[in-house]
């Protein structure tokens, strides 16, 4: 018996408009391509200043592709598309995809539907971090970089690194612990960063909007640090669907079914710890990407991690690359509130439909 | 003679206010203002382009012409734009940006979360005076830089850098004459200022409300404001330390303020709304009733009206000083 019959007999009966959808993830995968195509294309063609969609479109096709297109559209609208936007809707669509991939580990090795990308500290370490960078009297830029970035990435793995250690590492410590010891060492780190922003002074506002997270500053440079890192987290992760889907059941029953508890245990942890911490270097604090998706996608298609993954990244990237559409064309309006205020809504409408049921 | 090249010409501007940066005493300040004045005259100085400007925070940018598309990203910067005769060539503003009227029918294209990047390379700007200090975000100055933007960032931690600020952006904008002319009727009216208050022989204990919600907001010691109660005639009390912004009620009752500034007037907060305070009543000021409201924005604004801050300021502590030359203040809290 495999993994993925074991859990479909454990699967509720659900019933709903997408039923049919379930035993069809190729289609809703499909559905999930095309809906981030076309947020790829609106989010390239508007923002807060209008350019004609003939002109964005020659504008690619001459600078993406080497067409021989005559230049007819203002210097300035080039630069808007492919300084500003181009490299933002990819950062967009980068980070939203390692949110929910980061999101849908956390929740199936902690066994915890709360359970997102920030859960055990990583949030509070890299905000901690980020303050630190900004409150720093040096200016630095690595690669595009700032020094905030590169301190968010740092805190983010450094929080994450203490709780594996302090629970115990992958030995006896269950995840209980380690989800507790997260919290604990979280509110240590958030009192920290709470003193950070009380002796910031001036500052406080570059840390403020750092926490509820922007992609307002997204370049090619940065982007082509991060894309690499949350591009082979999120592969490793998926070839690793086996795993997590033996550690959904129980210690016990992924040990029956072949699966080196602790290695892959601790090997997951540390893929999206590191997808989390590129992602929030590159785009601060966005939150409800990687706790919501993961659930929407697991809520059509079941738990199978080997179909939560990849939907989840299709979707997260379709879902961050409308909200920070949103978030533009709303002046600058921080992107997790866009996240959440459309996200929630959609979740709770969701979760009516299969109140039937509904297993992590 | 020796010719004065453009980059000494600039230079002066920056050599000033480093030298003044740490003036932050009344008695280093008046001398370096009315004493001494080392740097040059307008009719020297090179009204030719191309030219380099160093900023306040030291980056050096060479402008090839004449700026005529300027995208101001404070308010102050923006005032002096307008009183140096270029407010036609401001092409861009922030949300903030209410003074003079005129200045409201500018694009703006900062707010509270920064620079909207595409509305500003829309406007294709060949200027942009940001704002220093984290008033403009520093991610935004390096972008701009980053998109080929001059960027002259300005900041002026205290009174006497305000003054090398209008020369600098009256450099940036071809407009050196006016910006002369500017700060020497300034230093004057300062001078003025500074002859009347030293002719009152007190110096009142003075607490300038910043704010009182949640907490109380004082000046920081060394701070701009601070700075302008000293010469306003008070002794300002402040808090702790320079990176505190608040301060306790137990202190402040100790310090025992002999008059009250209401630098929240335009938000609301009233000499009633003061006394009603539980433990403010035992302060000699609300006692004797030396709570007074004040417009906040020219005494904080490091700008061209910074004078009349200054006098309205003087005004509120020294309500007995004849300052002729400047015309009293509407009258702010009637009601209360």
């Amino acid at each position: 018996m495999t993994t993925t019959d074991l859990l479909r007999e454990h699967a509720p009966v659900r019933q709903g408009t997408f039923e049919a959808l379930r035993h069809r993830p190729v289609v809703l995968g499909l559905i999930g391509l095309v809906t981030l195509a076309v947020a790829v294309v609106a989010g390239i063609g508007l923002g807060s200043v209008f350019i004609a969609p003939g002109d964005t479109v020659a504008i690619l096709a001459r600078e993406l592709l080497g067409l021989p297109v005559t230049e007819t559209w203002a210097s300035a609208h080039q630069t808007i598309v492919m300084e500003l936007r181009l490299p933002r809707v990819l950062t967009a669509l980068v980070v939203g995809t390692g949110l929910s991939v980061a999101g849908v580990t956390f929740q199936g090795l902690l066994r915890n539907p709360l359970a997102d990308p920030y859960v055990l500290g990583t949030a509070s370490g890299a905000a901690l971090g980020a303050a630190i960078g900004v409150l720093l009297p040096i200016q630095i830029a690595w690669l595009g970089l700032g020094l905030a970035n590169i301190f968010a990435f740092i805190g983010a793995l450094a929080a994450i690194a203490i709780v594996y250690r302090v629970a115990g590492g992958g030995g006896r410590s269950t995840m209980t612990s380690i989800l507790l010891t997260g919290y604990a060492v979280g509110s240590m780190l958030a009192a920290g960063l709470s003193l950070a922003m009380y002796l910031s002074g001036s500052q406080l506002r570059q840390i403020f909007f750092y926490l509820l997270g922007s992609l307002a500053g997204s370049d090619w440079q940065s982007l082509a640090i991060g894309l690499p890192v949350i591009a082979i987290g999120s592969i490793l992760i998926m070839s690793r669907a086996r795993s997590l889907n033996g550690l959904l059941l129980g210690d016990d029953t992924a040990l029956h079914l072949g699966v080196d508890v602790r290695r892959e245990r601790a090997i997951l942890l540390a893929l999206a710890s590191l997808v989390t911490a590129a992602a929030v270097a590159l785009a601060g604090l966005i939150g409800f990407v990687g706790l919501v998706v993961p659930h929407v996608v697991r809520l059509v298609v079941g738990p199978n991690a080997r179909l939560v993954l990849p939907l989840s990244a299709i979707f997260g990237a379709a879902f961050l690359v409308w909200a920070d559409l949103g978030a533009r064309i709303t002046g600058e309006l921080p992107v997790g509130i866009i996240t959440a205020v459309i996200g929630a809504p959609i979740f709770v409408v969701l979760l009516r439909r299969y109140r039937t049921g509904y297993q992590l | 003679m020796e010719v004065r090249t453009v980059e000494q010409a600039s230079g002066r501007c920056v050599s000033r206010g480093f030298l003044l940066a740490p003036a932050t005493t009344l008695a280093l300040a008046i001398a370096l203002i009315a004493g001494t004045t080392p740097w040059v005259h307008a009719a020297e100085a090179i009204e030719a382009f191309p030219r380099t400007i160093v900023d306040d925070e030291g980056t050096t940018l060479v402008l090839d012409a004449q700026p005529q598309r300027v995208v101001s990203l404070s308010p102050a910067n923006t005032e002096i734009a307008f009183a140096l005769g270029a407010g036609d060539r401001l092409v861009g503003r922030t949300d903030w940006d209410d003074y003079p009227a005129a200045a409201t029918a500018i694009t703006p294209v900062a707010s509270f979360t920064g620079v909207d990047m595409e509305q500003l390379v829309a406007l294709e700007p060949d200027l942009v005076l940001a704002a220093g200090n984290f008033f403009t975000p520093p991610d935004d100055i390096a972008r701009m830089r980053e998109l080929g933007f001059p960027v002259v960032v300005l900041y002026a931690p205290d009174i006497p850098t305000v003054l090398t600020d209008i020369e600098l952006i009256g450099a940036a904008l071809g407009a050196d004459e006016a910006a002369a002319q500017m700060t020497a009727a300034m230093e004057a009216q300062f001078d003025a200022i500074g002859e009347a208050v030293s002719a009152v022989e007190t110096r009142p204990r003075t607490f300038y409300q910043v704010g009182s919600e949640p907490e109380i907001y004082a000046p920081a010691p060394g701070s701009f404001v601070a700075d302008m109660v000293t010469f306003a005639g008070g002794d300002p009390i402040t808090t702790a330390d320079a990176a505190a912004w608040s301060i306790p009620l137990e202190e402040l009752l100790v310090a025992d303020p002999e008059v009250i500034i209401l630098g929240d007037a335009n938000y609301g907060v009233c000499p009633g709304d003061v006394a009603a305070r539980p433990g403010w009543n035992d302060m000699t000021a609300v006692v004797t009733g030396a709570v007074r409201p004040v417009d906040d924005v020219p005494v904080t604004r490091p700008g061209p009206r910074l004078m009349q801050g200054l006098a309205a300021l003087a005004r509120a502590i020294h309500p007995e000083l004849e300052l002729a030359a400047f015309p009293p203040d509407p009258p702010l809290c009637q009601d209360g």
